[in-house]
């Protein structure tokens, strides 16, 4: 019953995608005032009924309905209930339905946060998410409907969620991400609205700025607990593995880190008009683009759907709609967007400009090794993979340039600065920024290694930098007048300068050593004793294994005992290695359990790595200067918006 | 006179068909066909105990020669239990010739976790006398190889093998009256014609 109504409500939003994208655009067409009004109540409309068929789902999954095929092959009546909700989206179908639930959360939120903007905008770009949903919708239930049921012969238990999968980090991550995906849409409905009406003034990058600034907050978010969660679960210890789905979702981000500032730019002196718009088009389409990759099977990841072609066919029909139809619209109409504002070779526009060729040119990087491998099989020249060292050695080149630069350009003054200014301080921060990282280093490690070096150089250069021009700028403006933008920016900064430090350091000192140990025997490692204490036989709801209990000391003093496990779920016949972790701002100490030896000795693997945590800090504040861009009273009050 | 000059705001359009056209043929050749790439090839090579007898071997070449399911199975599969009585209808009624495929879940050697071999066959023969038995013999697959090499990723999973030893069809989850009306019956009967 309560599946049936989850399928309706469905139905329903659909109907309402339908409306959404035809009534409001034939009153735009006649000037219908009337016609025009109903795009926000029909938005609302499209998010209650969503939001109903998710809880029909989540339902579904949390009493174990397994006369629902989705509930029967993610889920299992043995699974702590947390996972039940979690497996609600952990398949293709419910992460679908994740999705539209965002679209149309987002879509709401225009239509309820935007009564500032001139009704024939907000009218537009409520026309062109409906336009978006109706493809959508259409998708899920023509091809992916989560409702389908089993009936009349369903099985008594599930197939049970994949243990990778049944951790707190993929509770929250995908939907993050899922947030920022999709929220990339609002951006892209501004700027296809924009190109439809004509009207490109500054008032239009100033509208859709906060909008972009949350979906980017949200992509950074999801991306940096994305990283977490590999780290924490996959029990290799890295962080990053440029798998072609993280790749997926990093291509947005930096096209929306670039977006973000091209929309600076373009609201504050109006210019680089044209290219926000491509911007705008080109983060959500990548945003289609990764939504693409990962369902459709094309690719080989750990994060990728089961496959079927058919449904790949359907998004690549989508994406060709959507991104084929945004740039032959961008390619007829955007050479009629002037950029008034005239800048010099050196100022802030210059600077902002190469900021986005830089990141431009990071995600052809990106996109090029992810879709090489592709193409090379495809015109018949045999497998290749891209691997780390290629992502590795391209991002050490651009990010020199690209934190140099990130530094230096708050500093600069818009239109025109005199490069004279810019020669002496840039040297003094250097030269104290490369000897403070020298110390520094010397005393931690008592070895220098060069790209260690590299990273803490450019971390306290960014420090040291961002210090000056706040100084600079709370000498012109009191503190309270600031607008909280301008934090937002520093934070931002910030946030870059720790992942620098992080991946500098933790990629250069970190150490492993394989282990091979009795109970009661002692390995060392970085100063650290490890003892392994005892070995217990576990039980969990779904699983059972091993647990190894280490005790770690330095010098002596007891510095922490862990629990590393290895667990077997039977239902999937799945072997997880459950690393254990002790986590600390200055390092993080990583153990996994590995194969019982013949002998009955157990194989561990032991890790430090300094400085881990720096990463995951850095994307936090980089994500909370996002946020703060929301509380700045320049995009809240609405008589501003409207006079823009 | 007019010179018309190139519009370079086509270029991401012309970059995106290039790209579109790569990703169609990608969906079509797919890396990591799973199911189907078993369908239409052999059944992998093997040689394995019976489950009652350790002396008897069974191997590729005993399935040959008449269509049959191959049905993987255990008696800890909660949804097996389900599926057993309809399974020996199939065997009973229409004359399906199905052979278990036999998993020990609790079999993990690396966690010191081995299987009491006396102890299975008394409840495998117990569990089919109350459930009805659909099985000519059962192939034990203690270390699992035979199911890895079958892409088998839990019970329980059939496979229906042609005459000349072929997979036919894969079906993961249980046999029942639907699933075999629908998926399996029109090519059992097509190879049994």
């Amino acid at each position: 019953m309560i599946p049936e109504l989850g399928n309706f409500a469905l139905y329903i939003a659909f109907a309402f995608s339908i409306l959404l994208s035809i009534f409001p655009a034939i009153g735009l067409k006649q000037n219908n005032t009337r016609l025009m009004a109903m795009a926000p109540n029909l938005t609302i409309g499209l998010f209650v009924f969503t939001l109903f068929s998710f809880a029909c789902l989540a339902y579904a999954f949390l009493t174990d309905d397994f006369t629902v095929v989705n509930v029967a092959q993610n889920s299992n009546s043995l699974l702590p209930i947390h996972y039940k909700f979690a497996a609600s989206f952990g398949s293709h179908e419910g992460s679908f339905l994740l999705w539209l639930l965002m679209q149309s959360g987002w879509s709401f939120a225009v239509a309820i946060f935007s009564k500032g903007l001139p009704v024939d905008m907000r009218t537009r770009v409520l026309t062109v998410l409906g336009w978006i949903s109706v493809g959508f919708y259409a998708y899920i239930i023509i091809s992916s409907n989560p409702f389908e049921r089993t009936l009349p012969y369903f099985p008594i238990d599930g197939r049970d969620l994949n243990p990778l999968l049944q951790d707190i980090g993929m509770i929250i991550h995908p939907p993050l991400l899922y947030m920022g995906y999709v929220g990339l849409s609002i951006a892209f409905a501004f700027a296809i609205a924009a190109l439809l009406s004509g009207n490109l003034d500054s008032t239009w990058a100033k509208w859709s700025r906060p909008w972009t600034a949350a979906a980017w907050a949200f992509l950074t978010l999801g991306l940096t607990i994305g990283s977490w969660w590999a780290y924490s679960e996959l029990g290799w210890g890295g962080w990053w593995f440029w798998d072609p789905v993280e790749n997926a979702a990093f291509m947005p981000w930096l096209v929306a880190t670039a977006l973000l500032h091209s929309l600076a730019v373009s609201e504050k002196r109006n210019a680089f008009k044209s290219w926000t718009v491509f911007l705008a088009i080109a983060a959500f389409s990548l945003s289609l683009l990764g939504t693409f990759l990962v369902r459709s099977g094309v690719i080989v990841s750990v994060h990728a759907f089961a496959t079927d072609p058919e449904r790949g066919v359907f998004i690549l029909v989508l994406l060709t709609l959507v991104i084929g139809g945004s740039l032959l619209l961008y390619s007829l109409k955007a050479g009629n967007i002037k950029s008034f504002g005239k800048f010099s070779v050196f100022s802030r526009e210059s600077m902002l400009w190469s900021n986005n060729v830089l990141l431009v040119a990071a995600t052809m990087v990106v996109l090029m090794g992810t879709l090489l491998p592709l193409v090379h099989k495809q015109i018949g020249l045999g497998t290749i993979s891209i691997g780390e060292p290629f992502f590795n050695q391209m991002f050490t080149y651009l990010i020199v340039p690209f934190a140099l630069l990130l530094g230096i350009a708050p500093l600069v003054r818009w239109k025109q600065d005199k490069l004279n200014n810019f020669i002496a301080k840039p040297l003094v921060v250097i030269a104290i920024s490369l000897t403070l990282s020298l110390t520094w280093l010397f005393a931690e490690f008592d070895e220098i290694k060069p790209l260690a070096l590299l990273g803490a150089t450019l971390f306290i250069w960014i420090m040291l930098f961002t210090a000056l021009e706040l100084k600079q700028t709370l000498n012109k403006v009191s503190f309270s007048k600031l607008p909280l933008s301008h934090f937002s920016m520093v934070l931002g900064h910030i946030g870059i300068a720790f992942i620098l430090a992080g991946v500098g350091l933790t990629s250069q000192y970190s150490v492993e050593r394989d282990v091979k140990m009795n109970i009661g025997d002692s390995a060392e490692l970085k100063g650290y004793e490890f003892t392994f204490e005892q070995i217990n036989n576990i039980k969990g709801p779904n699983y059972e294994g091993w647990a190894a209990e280490i005790y770690i000391t330095k010098q002596n003093k007891f510095v922490a005992e862990l629990h590393a496990e290895k667990r077997f779920y039977p239902v999937q016949r799945n072997t997880m290695t459950e690393a254990a972790i002790d986590a600390g701002f200055f390092r993080d100490i990583y153990i996994s359990l590995g194969e019982r030896l013949p002998d009955g000795a157990w194989a561990l693997r032991i890790y430090v790595k300094p400085y881990i945590r720096w990463i995951w800090l850095g994307g936090i504040i980089v994500a909370l200067g996002g946020f703060l861009t929301l509380f700045d009273r320049r995009y809240r009050n609405k008589k501003a918006l409207a006079k823009g | 006179m007019t010179t018309k000059k190139f519009n370079f705001r086509l270029v991401p359009l012309i970059l995106f068909v290039l790209l579109l056209a790569v990703l169609l043929k990608g969906l079509f050749s797919d890396p990591r066909e799973r199911d189907s790439a078993l369908i239409g090839k052999a059944f992998p090579q093997f040689q394995l105990p019976d489950l009652y007898d350790d002396s008897k071997q069974h191997t590729e070449k005993t399935l040959l020669n008449e269509a049959v399911l191959i049905n993987v199975w255990g008696t800890w599969c909660i949804t097996c239990k389900y599926e057993l009585p309809y399974l020996a209808k199939l065997a009973n009624e229409y004359d399906v010739k199905i052979v278990g495929l036999y998993y020990d879940q609790n079999y993990a050697p690396e966690f010191g976790q081995f299987a009491d071999i006396p102890a299975i066959r008394v409840e495998v023969k117990d569990m089919l006398a109350r459930l009805g038995n659909p099985y000519q013999y059962n192939i034990l697959d203690l270390d699992r190889s035979l199911s890895l090499n079958l892409g088998v990723t839990g019970a329980p999973e059939t496979f229906l093998v042609d005459a000349n030893g072929i997979i036919r069809m894969h079906h993961m989850g249980d046999v029942n009256e639907r699933i075999w009306r629908e998926k399996l019956a029109p090519i059992w009967n097509e190879i049994n014609q």
